[in-house]
């Protein structure tokens, strides 16, 4: 063969060699070198992305507690999510159908929806029920374990909220929704520290989605939410929540209520009770049964749902820092306060009321609440009167600047910043644009807006000697083991007024409530101050003026007297029905007493001192002693020296009788001269009962007699003025109690104290 | 020794088949002899070459051992023990690197008669193909792998008849070439028969709807052809031919009466385009997997056994794309030390054919060495989305029993050449 050729062969064979070899691997190592050190990390993180199930671990949320440290408030609790794994059952027929007929059954879903969403072949994970429980969890697994289910039906850890004691506190606690998020109130405001934070499970998966036998595996574990110790107690909430669903009931109100008690000196709310409430169990139900009357008479359709959901937003509303309202005569307890630190009046200036003021440029009067005029006040009459030209007559001398000054240093110019959300801020006229008028009406409270939250933390600083103090709800936040991460802020702000100025403030408001106009909330033994206010809602009013005007009875106070702890603002939104002009309305008549009930009750628990004033004393009820197992005689004898009278149901026949049971129960009270019944061997039992009469409206005599004849003894609560007559009382009439029993009264007048002519717009 | 005489017979033999070639440097010739006798002691064959066996042995090595960790996962998610595959595959290797020394010792020299029947027999195969997969529909010989028919199932073998086609047309077209020696430039020898058959197995391999072993039969016949002489400008005329051939296919090829549908190659090259789009039509899923595992690799790799991809990610991760799960545990630097194993063994395959004793060495030492060359380079370019995606095994890797017997008899016969070739034998 030719050399030629064979060198040929050589060099072609050579040069394809070196081309693909040069061409073919240059281009794969270019490739590869963009792949992977190019795009290699890009690469390299979607291939993990891909590869990675990362399951959340969630943590445990946050207990609330109250003030005691003891009673639990909200508390999580562990539930499961019941999740199918359809991808693993499609291709099974029968097992389908046993997945579908089992969990129907116990999991009380529809048996061919549950069985069709068995089908999806491309799902891994398809929730079919959440929050069950763990009786729930343990039939399922049982029945995974009686149809040897492996794959195809997995439990995934949750937690649920649940609220032990209900409705109390509902406002202030707020709910969580289905994914453990708070909503509203604390749960919302405290979120963060509540929630703590979900831990992560990463696992390696495989191409087919479950979990391959691959090192990589890493728990970051769920950090448990902290505790919440609050400043709100429990018993106190209760207490509240009680009187202010009986005052609603028995003054009518329409548009809800507040009352809302604080600490003076720290700042810490004891209660906050607003209705209309709600279950934070149930959220979604609406427990108020008139909106929901008003909602059932509406037809079905879109009206009804926006009513629903008005309804539902309304009842979730915390009254108490997210509306305003004028806070009427309660207000002029400031205005005193800000004229005597000003040092331009003093305990015994004197004005003289005409019943009404002429301002300058304004055609109409305002008038005073008493048309007549009081005549000639020093101002601790003029504050005990709730005289309303007194109070124009301290704004005309506090001039516009020195006003808005002290409106501001007392916190109505700014939120209070409660930690709870969606406090509001208030609505008032500011310096530049406040006219004479304005700042005349403003003096006796009308015409500007403020929160509850900011009546009481000004209320309170004119009782704890003018310091501001901070309104917070949560008094310390704890971690799981306890250790103290955050202390609520309860020193002072800043000094509103002087001690002095305090001090004379509150005890004018202690002879207010003993024997002013505010003596709806007296309670005796407690030296209570307080202040009524009955605002007119004005502007409502101006929308439709066919309909009557509606008022917002309150009444904020503190006890004790001498050493002011504890302040109370009670507040009704329209009382009094649809036909307030026959109706109760006043604050003195309709939140005093329930003011007045709710200290005399939360007072003694929170363990303030019983005192009581030489008169106080004189009408002071007794307490029955035991004279049960005794002979008739010997309890006769026992009774007389305690100076109560008695009565023998039963065989009296032999004074060797014994006494078998007594009415009023040993221990419990007696009215002063008062009787204790005595019941003998074999007392008819019937004709022992009497049925408990209305007492309201009653002034004492006509009460006393009522209560005689029907053979029941009363103990009055509240006012003992010739005027007031009963606007509550502690047994419900139309029950049966057994002769003798002691029913409480509470009297209050109806004065229709802060009403003025509004000013004609 | 009993080896080196047996050795020796094969070169005694060359010139009473080849009598118009002579071996070219006859001086070396004994030199070579007495190194022959030393090497009897140790191996089978004195002259067998000791780097070329060197390479395919350790690319064999390593091609196991990458198989075994790429097919773990895989063998344990379909055949319930992760060692399925490589069991079956490491019988295969041992099988065939006893079935390549002895081959290694089987004169190269007696294919040269039997070039034309095994072209008939490989002929006879891809129309059995056709006539049970496409006409007569029967799966359990010739399967339905979507669109299309590769496979022959005959008792216990099956096979690519495709496969046997690239050995057959090596064979044939040395033989050829060897024989038409100076008549090679013109159009009667150089193209004409060379054409015809590489039409007909082409043509027979397309039907099969077997894309990829079509182009690596035409490149291997075409790269044949123009180093065994036929004149460069037929390759421009060919070239420009089946581009054109090509391109109306791709453009015409599987539409229905509407327009609408197209062949499966076109969704390939939209996928090749882009891997990662959105596209519904180009399933991209293995060439982007593909990428990731790449990727993953970086320049070291994640270590061997360490993939994540393999994990049912990407596809049959132990076929056609090992070569990703390679790069992505022995990274970069692991990817490029096989490329350069490939390239050694590449270069020595052409070293021993060039340096045999005859035409018909040369050309089919060639023939084999390029197909192993062109094959590697085609899947690490499509395994590298350098090329789009078309089903060719990587060698001495590629999960595959009677491929890889293939190829080890295929390396026996080059074995074989260099016993015979005038190679410095150290």
């Amino acid at each position: 063969m030719a050399k030629g050729i064979s060198e040929k062969i050589r060099k072609k064979a050579m040069g394809v060699t070196a081309a693909l070899v040069i061409v073919g691997f240059g281009a794969s190592a270019g490739s590869l070198f963009n792949w992977q050190v190019v795009r290699g990390e890009e690469m390299s993180a979607a291939a993990l992305e891909q590869s990675l199930r990362s399951t959340s671990l969630p943590a445990m949320r946050g207990t609330i507690y109250d003030a005691t440290g003891t009673k639990v408030l909200a508390q999580s609790a562990s539930v499961w999510t019941v999740v199918l794994e359809p991808a693993y059952l499609a291709e099974d027929e029968a097992l389908r159908r046993t997945v579908a007929a089992g969990l129907s059954q116990i999991l009380e879903l529809d048996e061919e929806e549950l069985y069709e969403k068995t089908g999806d072949k491309s799902s891994y994970y398809t929730v079919i029920k959440r929050k069950i429980e763990t009786d729930v969890r343990d039939q399922i697994n049982q029945f995974k374990l009686e149809h040897e289910i492996d794959n195809g039906i997995r439990l995934i850890d949750d937690y649920k909220r649940y609220y032990p004691y209900g409705t109390v506190a509902s406002n202030v606690l707020g709910f969580t929704g289905s994914d453990n998020r708070g909503l509203d109130g604390l749960e919302l405001y405290y979120e963060s520290e509540l929630s703590g934070s979900a831990g992560r499970l990463v696992a390696a998966k495989n191409g087919f989605g479950t979990d391959m036998p691959f090192e990589y595996e890493q728990i970051i574990e769920a950090e448990n939410g902290y505790d919440l110790i609050l400043t709100l107690d429990e018993t106190v909430q209760s207490i509240l929540e009680k009187y202010l669903a009986e005052g609603i009931e028995k003054f009518q109100v329409k548009n809800g209520a507040v009352a809302v008690m604080m600490d003076v000196k720290t700042g810490g709310i004891l209660g906050l009770a607003t209705h209309p409430n709600y279950d934070p169990n149930d959220p979604l139900t609406i427990l108020d049964q008139n909106m929901l009357e008003e909602i059932e008479a509406l037809p079905e359709g879109e009206e009804r749902e926006e009513a629903e959901d008005l309804a539902l937003h309304t009842q979730w509303r915390n009254k108490g820092v997210s509306d305003t309202y004028y806070p009427g005569s309660v207000y002029k307890m400031c205005v005193g306060a800000m004229g005597l630190e000003e040092g331009l009046i003093t305990e015994t200036s004197q004005y003289t009321c005409t019943g009404s003021v002429k301002i300058e440029g304004v055609d109409d009067p305002i008038h005073c609440w008493k048309h007549a005029g009081h005549g000639t006040e020093t101002f601790r009459e003029g504050l005990c009167n709730s005289c309303n030209p007194w109070f124009m007559h301290i704004g005309d001398l506090l001039k516009v600047e020195t006003f808005c000054k002290y409106r501001e240093s007392f916190g109505f110019t700014s939120k209070t910043g409660i930690d709870l959300p969606g406090e509001s801020g208030s609505l008032y006229h500011s310096e530049s644009e406040m006219g004479l008028s304005d700042l005349f009406v403003e003096s006796f409270g009308q015409n500007f807006s403020i929160t509850p939250i900011q009546m009481i933390t000004a209320c309170a600083a004119v009782a704890n000697g003018g310091h501001l103090v901070q309104p917070h709800v949560v008094d310390r936040i704890v971690d799981s083991k306890g250790n103290i991460v955050k202390t609520a802020d309860s020193g002072y702000r800043r000094q509103v007024i002087s001690e002095e100025t305090s001090r004379i403030i509150s005890d004018i408001l202690r002879q207010n409530a003993a024997s002013g106009t505010a003596r709806g909330g007296y309670v005796s033994g407690y030296r209570i101050c307080g202040k009524t206010g009955t605002s007119e809602k004005v502007a409502k009013h101006n929308e439709d003026r066919t309909k009557p005007m509606e008022y917002i009875a309150s009444y904020c106070g503190f006890a004790p007297a001498e050493d002011p702890q504890y302040a109370l603002l009670v507040f009704f939104d329209e009382p009094g029905g649809d036909d307030p002009a026959s109706n109760l309305t006043g604050g003195n008549a309709v939140a005093g007493p329930i003011f007045s009930a709710i200290m005399q009750e939360v007072l003694p628990y929170l363990g303030v001192e019983v005192q009581y004033t030489e008169d106080e004393f004189g009408q002071m009820d007794t307490v029955a002693p035991s004279v049960t197992g005794l002979t008739i005689g010997e309890a006769q004898e026992k009774l007389k020296e305690l100076g109560l009278e008695y009565d023998v149901v039963g065989d009296e026949s032999d004074w060797e009788n014994r006494v078998v049971e007594q009415i009023p129960e040993s221990g419990s009270t007696v009215p002063k001269d008062g009787k204790v019944v005595l019941y003998t061997q074999g007392y008819d039992t019937d004709s022992a009962f009497v049925e408990v009469p209305d007492f309201f409206g009653y002034d004492l005599v006509n009460a006393s007699y009522v209560a005689a004849i029907n053979g029941l003894q009363i103990s009055v609560n509240g006012s003992r003025d010739a005027g007031a007559v009963v606007m509550m009382q502690a047994t419900p009439a139309g029950d049966k109690v057994k002769e003798g029993t002691v029913i409480t009264l509470t009297f209050a007048e109806e004065l229709n104290t802060e009403t003025y002519v509004h000013l004609e717009e | 020794m009993p080896a080196a005489g047996r050795t020796a017979r094969g070169l005694e033999r060359v010139p009473d088949y080849m009598p118009e070639e002579r071996p070219r440097e006859q001086p070396k010739k004994r030199p070579q002899r007495r190194r022959k006798v030393k090497y009897a002691l140790f191996s089978l064959g004195g002259g067998l070459d000791m780097p070329l066996f060197v390479f395919v042995m350790v690319l064999l090595a390593v091609g196991l051992v990458m198989l075994f960790s790429a097919s773990y996962a895989d063998s344990y998610y379909r055949e319930g023990n992760s060692y399925s595959y490589i069991i079956r595959q490491g019988g295969f290797a041992a099988f065939g690197v006893v079935a390549m020394l002895v081959i290694s010792t089987y004169d190269y020299h007696r294919f040269h008669k039997l070039a034309l029947p095994i072209a008939g027999v490989t002929v006879l195969l891809l129309l059995m193909v056709l006539l049970f997969g496409r006409v007569l529909q029967i799966d359990s010989i010739a399967p339905n792998e979507g669109v299309a028919y590769r496979w022959l199932y005959i008792g216990p073998i099956n096979l690519q008849p495709s496969e046997v086609a690239k050995f057959a047309l090596i064979l044939l077209f040395a033989q050829m070439i060897s024989q038409y020696a100076d008549k090679m430039d013109t159009f009667r020898y150089g193209v004409v028969p060379f054409v015809a058959v590489l039409g007909l197995f082409a043509v027979l391999i397309f039907l099969e709807n077997h894309m990829s072993g079509t182009l690596i039969v035409l490149a291997l016949g075409a790269i044949m052809m123009f180093v065994g002489g036929t004149k460069p400008r037929w390759f421009v005329i060919g070239g420009a031919v089946l581009v054109l051939l090509l391109l109306a296919y791709m453009t015409l090829g599987g539409k229905d009466e509407s327009g609408e549908g197209g062949v499966y190659q076109m969704d390939r090259v939209s996928g090749w385009l882009d891997p990662f789009g959105n596209s519904t039509s180009a399933d991209t899923w293995q060439i982007r997997q593909s990428l990731y595992a790449i990727g993953s690799g970086g320049i070291f790799g994640v270590g061997l056994g360490q993939s994540r991809q393999k994990y049912l990610y990407l596809p049959k991760p132990q076929n056609d794309f090992i070569f990703a799960i390679v790069c992505e545990e022995l990274g970069m630097v692991g990817a490029l030390v096989i490329m350069i194993l490939f390239a050694l063994l590449i270069w020595r395959g052409v070293y021993v054919s060039l340096r045999a004793k005859d035409r018909f060495g040369t050309m089919l030492g060639l023939g084999l060495t390029f197909q192993v060359g062109l094959q590697t380079v085609l899947n690490i370019c499509v395994v590298t989305n350098t090329i789009p995606n078309t089903g060719i095994s990587l060698p001495f890797f590629s999960y595959g029993g009677t491929a890889l017997l293939m190829l080890l008899g295929e390396m026996g016969i080059l074995m074989n050449i260099s016993r015979s070739a005038n190679v410095e034998k150290t």
